[in-house]
């Protein structure tokens, strides 16, 4: 059923979306298990239950942004999906993000099913192309993958009738400073509060460091897969090898007598900021030996001597 | 991939341990883990119910000490306050208690235009509440309101008058109710989470002791409104938890996310509210100043208070520079760290090859 997709149409998925189907599906998941009090009777868990809703967002030319996304009501022995409700929820969201529209739908499981195609024509009268976010919520600590699927719909001709199926495509994760500092929060478990400046400077510089080093294993296979093919032991793919070779060509990034010269003019701005900070401490302090020295003599000095200060 | 060595976890987790970092979820290896932290998602409508009806927190005004947000919550909460620019925006927070914990399951964006002089904009998203709630309930939220939050753009985490009388109104109605503040400018220029919850004190009530609150640098066209009321609220300690699920998906997402830590430039985003925050500390300086030169004539006769009132503006003031000076620097070793990784090669070094991710301009905030 999932091959890949032709469409040429590039996905973006926000963490929001994800963060909110693991939630929608913990949810119901511990609410049809709830938490027993003690272990030893141990209640024979029910299958996890398959959740579905509706993901919103923007679609620009062929970038296909997805924002947010909220809960669906479906009932599978009907195969039936709430219609009102889903209105429903489409104005209330329309009202807060105004632009953004119903994109397609999500569900969670392991793999795209036949089923799931009733849904996803179900939704085509909203938008004619939805797509189908999967999650898979098996957490296997092996993978290094995101278990998030896309799916798109489309037309093939299968044994003389023409059906739809689902292909698969590829997606990137798209993000705005705010919701990356905040996921990097949660996921890292940050202290809150200011802290003393090293350890600020110390947070800032670790995540830095680590998404170095992300870079640095990612450049290690790379460079080990050149060296191997170099050697003989794989054999020459010249498309890899083209897009390396654009790659190097595209370093040093920027090299421009404009570059330089705004990055300088960046980077002394933050120097006299510094400048700026280290001239008020020292008159804060300046001034505090001045209050001490006035304290210490001034009381004693009416006369015009002064006397020895123990 | 080679496997890392261990030392940067252990170096690691010597920073936790030194900064007292309790983690909130436990390692998911088996799956009565799993169970036991994805237990609080579970909402037992009867215990809640008898909560209500026991109202503790009638009694004790200091009732609610903690507060636990989800994952979720923190992403929707930060993300709605940040979209808003320079607007004030708010929201509602679902949730449940906890002893004397209240724990905010989610949030969710109201339709109202937020400024500090309306009184109550609530009123006007009512029926938008109710609807919203209404179709949570059908769709397996089960949690009720649990408080609002809303959003100090640039200017800290903190509740004005508006919202005092607005919290108060709602503790008298609607408890158990919590106020949260987001300061998305902050967040995004500090890189860490600027968020405060707070809860009003009846009238009339007094503290029995000094709250201890951390300090931040209010902009000098709050600061009274600040001071005024700062005395009516205390603020609540926040620590967050996620399921089991949201770490496993965290965790994965950071195999794509750390190109965007890499190529973030919070320079550049933040650059007016830098320059807001200098003149800022300008005017306070010369606030100071005219006090400070008040005080030098006045130092024979005044009382010793005084002189210690003006000496902490000034070392306030200090302080404030530091913190905005940090978070420069901080900035800019970013961008020096990608001028030497992505800038410095050059096509002769043969011998160390190094392709690179495409690395768009590291100058522009992704």
């Amino acid at each position: 059923m999932a091959s890949s997709s032709s469409s040429g149409l590039t996905f973006k998925l926000h963490p929001l979306v994800m963060v909110n189907i693991s939630d929608h599906y913990t949810r119901v998941k511990s609410q049809m298990n709830p938490p027993g009090g003690d272990s030893a009777a141990v209640k024979a868990p029910a299958p996890p239950p398959r959740v579905y809703g509706c993901v919103i967002g923007v679609q620009r030319g062929r970038t296909v942004e997805i924002f947010n996304s909220f809960e669906l009501l479906y009932d599978s022995a009907t195969d039936s999906l709430d219609r009102a409700f889903l209105l429903k929820k489409q104005e209330l969201y329309k009202k807060v993000f105004p632009n953004f529209y119903v994109l397609g739908w999500y569900s969670t499981g392991s793999d795209a099913e036949e089923s799931d195609m009733h849904i996803h024509k179900a939704l085509m009268d909203i938008n004619e192309s939805p797509v189908y976010v999967l999650l898979n919520p098996a957490i296997n600590h092996a993978q290094k993958d995101l278990p998030v699927t896309i799916y798109e719909s489309e037309m093939h001709v299968i044994d003389g009738i023409p059906q739809l199926i689902f292909v698969n495509s590829s997606y990137t994760i798209e993000t705005v400073e705010a919701e990356r500092i905040s996921v990097d929060h949660v996921a890292h478990l940050k202290p809150s509060d200011g802290g003393s400046a090293a350890t600020q400077l110390a947070a800032h510089l670790t995540s830095i460091h680590s998404a170095i080093k992300m870079l640095n294993s990612r450049i290690r296979v790379l460079h080990h897969y050149l060296v191997a093919m170099q050697k003989g032991e794989i054999p020459y793919e010249n498309s890899l090898l083209r897009q390396v070779s654009s790659l190097l060509r595209r370093l040093p990034a920027i090299e421009s007598e404009k570059f330089q010269d705004d990055f300088l003019m960046e980077y002394s701005d933050t120097l006299l900021i510094t400048y700026l900070a280290m001239f008020t401490n020292c008159s804060s302090t300046m001034n505090e030996l001045v209050e001490k020295f006035n304290t210490a003599y001034d009381r004693h000095s009416r006369r015009g001597g002064r006397t020895a200060f123990i | 991939m080679d496997p890392y060595p261990s030392s940067s976890q252990i170096a690691q987790k010597t920073w936790e341990l030194e900064n007292d970092i309790v983690s909130v979820d436990t390692p998911a290896t088996s799956s009565s883990a799993d169970a036991a932290s994805d237990a609080i998602f579970y909402y037992d409508d009867v215990a809640q119910a008898k909560f209500q009806q026991e109202k503790p927190w009638a009694n004790d005004p200091h009732y609610f000490r903690r507060v636990k947000i989800s994952a979720l919550a923190l992403l929707k909460m930060v993300v709605h306050a940040r979209s808003g620019g320079t607007i004030e925006v708010m929201g509602l927070m679902q949730g449940k208690t906890d002893g004397d914990a209240i724990i905010v399951m989610d949030a969710f964006a109201l339709p109202v235009e937020g400024t500090e002089t309306r009184v109550n904009a609530q009123a006007d998203a009512y029926e938008y509440m109710v609807d919203y709630s209404q179709t949570n309930k059908q769709a397996g939220r089960l949690e009720n309101v649990v408080g609002w939050y809303h959003s100090h753009p640039g200017y800290g985490c903190w509740l004005s008058g508006i919202d005092v009388s607005t919290q108060m109104l709602n503790q008298q109605f609607q408890e158990p109710f919590l106020a949260v503040v987001i300061d998305p400018t902050r967040t995004v220029s500090a890189g860490k989470v600027e968020i405060g919850a707070f809860r009003t004190y009846p009238e009339g009530y007094k503290p029995p002791d000094d709250p201890v609150s951390e300090y931040q640098t209010i902009p000098l066209n709050k600061i009274e409104d600040f001071g005024v009321h700062c005395k009516q609220y205390y603020s609540l300690d926040i620590t967050y938890f996620k399921s089991s699920l949201d770490s496993h998906l965290l965790d994965l997402l950071w195999n794509k996310y750390w190109v965007n830590t890499l190529s973030s430039s919070p320079l550049l985003g933040n650059g007016d509210y830098v320059a807001g925050q200098i003149s800022d500390l300008a005017e306070k300086l010369e606030q100071a100043e005219n006090q400070l030169a008040h005080s030098r004539f006045g130092s024979l006769i005044a009382p010793p208070q005084r002189k210690k009132e003006e000496e902490s503006q000034l070392a306030k003031i200090t302080r404030d520079s530091a913190k905005i000076t940090v978070e420069q620097v901080h900035g800019l070793m970013s961008q020096v760290i990608k001028d030497i990784l992505f800038n410095s090669v050059r096509q002769s070094s043969r011998s160390r090859a190094e392709p690179s991710e495409p690395e768009p301009e590291p100058m522009v905030e992704s």
